[in-house]
């Protein structure tokens, strides 16, 4: 075939494809093409100011009224005592500070008598979120202890829940309270913990408590507490009360709970995060602090008690002076 | 020859015969009603695939009605962010119906919000509206240099206030989508309960108890349509091997699977999920004694 006769085909095939080619181009600026016309939805639907959370302010500072002379302050570490050195160091700083001793028993020296020779050489004693049993003779001990004036401070966190185990999988719940010790003074934890979906900082378990009576709330406008539990006393002062809609996570029934009751000497709060650095001076934290470091150094206690069984007798204080004395971290 | 011929002719009308029948539906449909899966648990991934269906549904002229098959407990919380913003856009354009299979809780829950409607099945549960996060952070060894006392350690105020403002934006978007149907509280909202199908209908948290087909024919109904087709949008299948990756908290190997859940869920960041990552259920349910143990 000679190649004249292609050019024909070749220039029609030439022509269609330019014409089609560029007329699909040319559409778009015809038409103006797909117009992109994007709304931006997030933002729309962003309420900034309901979504921000405003950082807990911290201020003041924990001072201590009491001008009570030197006073020695027992703090328990023998009954696998969940508190942490840094929560406590809120409240031991302040008592150092004014003058005062800070001791601690540890499960060692609570050995035999050695609780109840501890506590003969306190003024005022802490037990915080106890995990094991005290035994009669050291509730008796205490129970001395608190009769010739020593002053008892009880903390106590809901009962928590600790992962264990190799991968974490295992739960295991730790009580944090002694029952035993608390209902000899009269005073009690319920179980679970406190929350307020209403009114909280930040999250729904740090709830504000505002004060009752007692030398606890003096000077105390409102507190937060965290993860606290709700405190009772049966003949005593409620210091500080949590609002009308706060409810307990076991019952779920709203009621105007106790988080801290005093009973004559003894006293008792229903939470240990509010001594932690970073909580210590929000709202009034601080002032709550104070006065605990001062409730504990406000008795007076008689010497010698709890007193040492006499000859012969089986009893909590044994007569040898004590063998291991108290670490002394004042 | 004659019967060749026949034979021929009734050969080829049995081939082309239902391409007719076909053609002859498709000329009589409305449009199309898109079925898009939403299962598993909610990550990057499986948001890019759902949100590449839906953007198809709405640029493709031929779909008018988007139905959100979901059977998934939640997941991460920007991707269930995105899948909220992406069934928002879709449905400004065009009806979008829910239809929760077996569950459709958190994450899940906060992207169908902005659907028409919502169906659930009787056994279905539908809700949990909250955030989860590990609350404290591992402490920073010594041996690591940083440039800020906040660089990668968030305080535990830093998580409080991040999960609480997370929460605050979920709850807020459940309140603005199905204010008018709940019967629940702001408050209420925010316990982060899970009903079962027959009560989340009665107080607001889906519509109706219905089946995907149900909810399919709603969906076209709402798009005016009578006659009308059915595609559906699978995810990707995961081919080869599923290799666990764990993430590491604290020395504590934390992941996950379980029913609505396809892979690990590390619990270093906020979650909107279901369940606790790393909870076994049987320990969990026990009724365990209050142990009295120093060491732990």
């Amino acid at each position: 075939m000679p190649a004249r006769e292609l050019v024909a085909p070749a220039v029609a095939f030439v022509a269609i494809v330019a014409l089609i080619v560029g007329g699909a181009a040319a559409v778009p600026f015809v038409s103006g093409g797909d117009a992109t016309d994007v709304t931006n939805l997030a933002a729309e639907r962003t309420d900034v100011d309901a979504v921000t959370v405003a950082e807990a302010e911290s201020t003041g500072e924990i001072t201590m009224d009491s001008g009570a002379d030197s006073k020695t302050v027992l703090i328990d570490r023998a009954h696998a005592n969940q508190i942490s050195d840094q929560k406590l160091s809120t409240l031991t700083n302040a008592l150092v500070a004014n003058g005062h001793e800070v001791e601690y028993v540890s499960r060692e020296t609570a050995r035999g008598p050695g609780w109840n020779e501890s506590l003969r050489d306190a003024d005022a004693l802490l037990v915080a979120n106890p995990n094991q049993p005290y035994t009669p003779d050291q509730l008796a001990g205490v129970q001395a202890f608190a009769d010739a004036g020593g002053r008892v401070m009880l903390m106590s966190d809901p009962a928590s829940i600790q992962q264990i185990g190799l991968l974490g999988l295992g739960v295991q719940q730790q009580s944090n309270g002694d029952a035993s010790l608390s209902s000899d003074f009269g005073v009690s934890a319920r179980s679970g913990y406190l929350f307020n979906m209403h009114e909280y900082q930040q999250t729904y378990q740090s709830i504000y408590a505002t004060p009752g009576s007692g030398s606890l709330s003096q000077g105390v406008d409102r507190v937060v507490v965290r993860d606290a539990a709700a405190v009772a006393v049966a003949d005593g002062q409620t210091a500080l009360t949590v609002g009308e809609r706060t409810r307990l996570s076991t019952t779920r029934r709203a009621d105007t709970y106790g988080v801290a009751v005093q009973s004559g000497p003894v006293a008792m709060v229903g939470d240990t995060d509010f001594l932690t650095p970073e909580s210590a001076y929000v709202a009034d934290n601080e002032v709550l602090i104070g006065n605990i470091a001062d409730f504990l150094v406000s008795g007076e206690k008689t010497a010698n008690a709890p007193a040492p069984p006499q000859q012969g007798q089986s009893g909590p204080g044994g007569e040898q002076p004590p063998t291991r004395p108290p670490e002394t971290v004042a | 020859m004659f019967v060749v011929a026949v034979v021929a002719a009734v050969l080829v009308s049995a081939v082309l015969a239902p391409v007719a029948y076909d053609a002859a539906q498709s000329a009589q449909s409305d449009g199309t009603v898109s079925v898009i899966t939403v299962s598993g648990t909610i990550t990057g991934s499986t948001v890019d695939s759902v949100s590449e269906d839906l953007r198809e549904a709405r640029t493709d002229e031929s779909i008018r009605a988007v139905v959100l098959k979901v059977d998934s407990g939640g997941g991460l919380v920007a991707p269930s962010e995105r899948l909220y913003l992406e069934v928002l856009r879709t449905s400004e354009q065009m009806p979008v119906v829910a239809s929760v299979q077996g569950i459709g809780a958190s994450g899940a829950y906060y992207g169908m919000l902005p659907a028409d409607e919502i169906y659930v099945l009787s056994s279905t549960t539908i809700g949990s509206v909250g955030v989860i996060s590990a609350g404290g952070s591992a402490p920073v060894p010594d041996s690591i240099i940083r440039t800020g006392p906040d660089k990668a350690q968030p305080t535990a105020e830093d998580r409080r206030r991040t999960i609480e403002s997370l929460k605050r934006q979920f709850v807020g978007r459940v309140m603005e989508h199905r204010g008018e149907e709940i019967s629940v509280s702001r408050q209420e909202v925010a316990y982060a309960k899970t009903y079962l199908g027959p009560e989340a209908a009665t107080n607001g948290y889906a519509d109706e108890v219905g089946s995907l087909p149900v909810a399919i024919d709603r969906a076209a109904d709402m798009a005016g349509m009578e006659n009308y087709d059915v595609v559906r949008k699978e995810p990707p299948l995961q081919g080869g091997f599923i290799l666990f990756s764990a993430e590491s908290d604290n020395d504590t190997m934390i992941y996950k699977q379980g029913p609505g859940t396809n892979g690990p869920v590390p619990v270093t960041q906020p979650l909107l999920v279901d369940e606790l990552p790393n909870q076994r259920p049987a320990l969990a349910t026990r009724d365990e004694g209050v142990t009295h143990n120093a060491s732990a």
